[in-house]
């Protein structure tokens, strides 16, 4: 193996590809891990921007009651392919992004297990997300059906449009982009471990790539199933859920959400695992209860699968308490990481530079759409706020609140690595400020709106329901959130072409990829240090006996 | 900080924890339901206030200063790991069990229901039967329907749908349930307080969800009795 060969001989250089570097062709035809996980970052944030345009439109739309600016089935196409385009092609694939870069630098090892299958990879999630999107180019527009596709709503009966087909095949796609994509993750692992890796000393974001792998193997198949066969009632006559020929539209929902809950645990393992990565590094001490990490993200793991009734608590077909039983104790082992990331700040000496600041940001959101989930879990509490707008709040702390304010803080950690320039901490803290303000003046009154009797998925509210003064608050959060991601965007051109070069370890890291140049080699490691805790790095910057063996954050404002 | 803006914050939290509330519930089921989201409310506030201390705590008391030597590199405690497994354990089974028990007293049938009306939901309106006099109540969109009802009497909804899945809710009752073709669901429930009531469809339905609406009124047992009588001559009417 490569990097066996590498450490024999101290300090070999890979040798170059003759390719020519950074044309077109190149990035259409690589195979190169950190190639594909930024073809990834840059694709999943377009996707994110298109979808977070659509919620804009929604927002501006409830800002009044009647409509003033799209109709029924424009808004019901707008929040169908907002909440589609936000779940499977932005949250996971940006997952897949960072773990495509990074898992490979963090285990020492040269690129992933199969580099072609991870290029097939990449490329079906776009063709999926093409298509999908492709709906609202159709004369009937996109798929209106909510990005749940109940059943027999989605049938050709009640939604004969092309939009919905495109809308399977694209999903179909990318399922089994994911399915691919977790089975070279796990093989990497497993396999391609630096010796001295063991799995006990791998990163905790490693750890939760690999569990979230598991999941997405686990769960993908069934999601795939599921559409094929909604697509063969829509396109072959077939009637899996046709209540009118005997088929059943609450199987869909378990397949669906068999599919649905865990995926929930897919999109935020990954970023768990992120600000258990920045949270020590930034303490300056290491991480607390490694093995408790990993057993709490087993347990979440394991639990998750069993879990994915809740979602159907008011059908009357599911046994309510055995599931509301698994939906509260999976807030245990989420409780212990709180407390472990508490820990790792205990009589640390904590800098509060952006990664940092947006981990923060993480801890204090993703508690308040924890706590909410446990409302949720209890059956009586459930029949009132189901499908309420108190359930777009709460998922919304948890995707947004949680696993985007921890893919910025992610980005604000990672981007040095990956281009070599820091990001401005100045910019990057005034899109902190106004990220954490237009998130929670969009989404608080969200909790007040559900609980009052406001219900999803709705174009329109009368006036007498007293719902728009915060419906007002709510749509002006989300000007504040579109400005937020604007500065962000300013904030990253602006530093790619004018940043503080990075060096090799800005923030005083931890993990192997600090060990080597910003940006890595073609095949990532000139030296890879001798790794015998879960912290190679820091134990040689220790040997080495550098300035402040600790090192600590150096980057920008640090002072 | 002054005392005026403790007074700011104090109200601003009063403010917060009121509009964090259910509404009034109208019926004796959503009492129940009401109890269960005050205790949950209690216990959510404690947890966040406990763990948003800590951190916030944390964030102030341990901040790096220039020239800081390195921290003392600690990593493990198990009994204090065991301790802050078992509090969050012991609080969802306490937080469970509370929830079973309510769960029974809301998914109770009545034995013998004082009015039954059968609910069908089609895209976008809602078909109201009331068994056994055949009066019936039919509006959708354009139209949006109101029944009447008894208050203090037990009342039981069967619940269907002639072509996609719809849910019937009533905000103010605090329950709801979901209307899905090809299975028949029921609900029960007394109402405790006359008024007029907002219903809505909760489940996604396609085109013209936001207005698959209804208004339920709820008036003493003389009264329904009188509207059922009224309703039933209109019927046989026409």
């Amino acid at each position: 193996m490569a990097t066996v060969d590498s450490r024999e001989r101290g300090t070999a250089v890979a040798p170059q590809h003759d390719r020519p570097k950074g044309g077109v062709v190149d990035w259409l035809t690589t195979t190169d891990h950190k190639k594909i996980g930024i073809l990834y970052l840059v694709s999943a944030v377009g996707f994110f921007l298109f979808s977070g345009l659509l919620s804009l439109v929604i927002r501006a739309e409830l800002a009044a009651p009647g409509l003033q600016i799209v109709g029924h089935q424009e808004y019901n196409e707008l929040f169908t392919m907002h909440g589609t385009g936000m779940v499977f092609f932005f949250v996971v694939p940006t997952a897949i992004g960072l773990g495509n870069y990074f898992v490979p630098l963090q285990i020492g090892a040269p690129d992933v297990a199969y580099p072609r299958l991870n290029a097939f990879t990449y490329w079906l999630y776009i063709a999926g997300g093409l298509i999908t999107f492709s709906g609202f180019l159709t004369a009937g527009g996109a798929a209106a059906v909510g990005w749940t596709g109940y059943a027999p709503l989605s049938s050709n009966t009640f939604s004969p449009g092309a939009g919905v087909d495109l809308w399977i095949v694209g999903l179909l796609l990318s399922g089994v982009s994911g399915i691919l994509g977790a089975i070279n993750f796990m093989a990497t692992i497993f396999g391609m471990r630096v010796p001295g890796m063991t799995m006990f000393r791998m990163p905790i974001f490693c750890w939760n790539i690999l569990v979230t792998s598991g999941l997405i193997l686990f769960t993908f198949p069934v999601l795939s199933a599921a559409f094929a066969m909604l697509y063969i009632d829509r396109q072959i006559g077939g009637f899996f859920f046709d209540p009118s020929a005997g088929g059943d539209p609450i199987l869909w929902q378990h397949l669906f959400w068999f599919f649905g809950h865990p995926e929930v645990y897919i999109m935020i393992l990954p970023f768990f695992g992120v600000v258990t990565e920045i949270i020590p590094v930034f303490s300056r001490k290491p991480v607390f209860g490694y093995s408790g990490f990993v057993f709490a993200t087993l347990l979440i793991g394991g639990y998750s699968l069993s879990v994915w009734a809740h979602h159907m608590f008011t059908t009357g077909a599911v046994n309510n308490p055995f599931f509301a039983a698994t939906s509260m104790i999976i807030a245990v082992p989420t409780g212990v990481k709180f407390f472990n990331w508490i820990a790792t700040m205990w009589r640390g000496k904590i800098s509060m530079q952006t990664p940092m600041l947006f981990s923060v940001g993480f801890l204090f959101m993703f508690l308040i759409g924890g706590i909410t989930g446990v409302f949720l879990a209890s059956p009586p509490i459930d029949y009132h706020v189901h499908d309420t707008y108190y359930v777009v709040a709460h998922f919304h702390y948890v995707l947004f609140g949680g696993s985007v304010f921890a893919i910025f803080a992610a980005f604000y950690y990672w981007i040095p690595k990956i281009s070599g320039r820091l990001m401005n901490e100045g910019l990057g803290k005034l899109h902190f400020w106004l990220l954490i303000i237009g998130f929670n003046m969009t989404f608080f009154p969200m909790h007040v709106l559900g609980l009052n009797g406001m219900n999803r998925r709705i174009a329109d509210y009368s006036s007498a329901s007293g719902f728009q003064p915060l419906n007002i608050l709510a749509t002006a959060g989300a000007g504040i959130l579109a400005l937020a991601v604007t500065v962000f965007l300013i904030n990253f051109f602006v530093s790619m072409r004018k940043g503080e070069p990075a060096g090799d370890d800005p923030w005083g890291g931890y993990s192997l990829e600090w060990a080597t140049t910003s940006p890595p080699p073609p095949h990532n490691f000139h030296r890879i240090p001798p790794v015998h805790s879960e912290r190679p790095v820091f134990d040689d910057r220790a040997n080495r006996g550098g300035a402040g063996a600790g090192g600590g954050p150096r980057g920008p404002g640090s002072g | 900080m002054s005392t005026k803006q403790r007074l700011i914050l104090a109200a601003a939290c009063v403010a917060a924890m009121l509009s964090a509330c259910v509404p009034e519930p109208a019926d004796v089921q959503g009492a129940s339901v009401e109890r269960l989201y005050t205790i949950f409310f209690i216990v959510a506030a404690v947890v966040f206030a406990l763990v948003a201390g800590l951190i916030t705590w944390s964030l102030v008391r341990y901040r790096a200063k220039p020239g800081d030597e390195l921290p003392k590199q600690f990593d493990r405690n198990l009994k204090l790991e065991l301790t802050w497994f078992a509090i969050p354990l012991a609080t969802v089974v306490v937080l469970f069990v509370l929830s079973a028990g309510v769960l029974g007293e809301v998914n109770a049938e009545s034995p013998d229901p004082s009015v039954i009306v059968n609910v069908e939901g089609y895209q976008w309106g809602w078909r109201f039967t009331y068994e056994g006099s055949g009066v019936e109540v039919i509006g959708d969109a354009d139209d949006r329907p109101e029944i009447v009802l008894p208050v203090g009497r037990p009342l039981t909804f069967t619940l269907d749908s002639a072509d996609v899945v719809h849910s019937f809710w009533v905000p103010r009752f605090l329950i709801k349930r979901d209307m899905v073709p090809g299975q028949q669901n029921s609900l029960s429930l007394t109402i405790s307080d006359a008024g007029v009531y907002r219903g809505v469809c909760t489940e996604f339905c396609g085109l013209l969800h936001s207005k698959m609406n209804f208004v339920l009124r709820a008036v003493p047992p003389a009264q329904f009795e009188s509207w059922l009588e009224e309703q039933r001559t209109i019927d046989g009417d026409g």
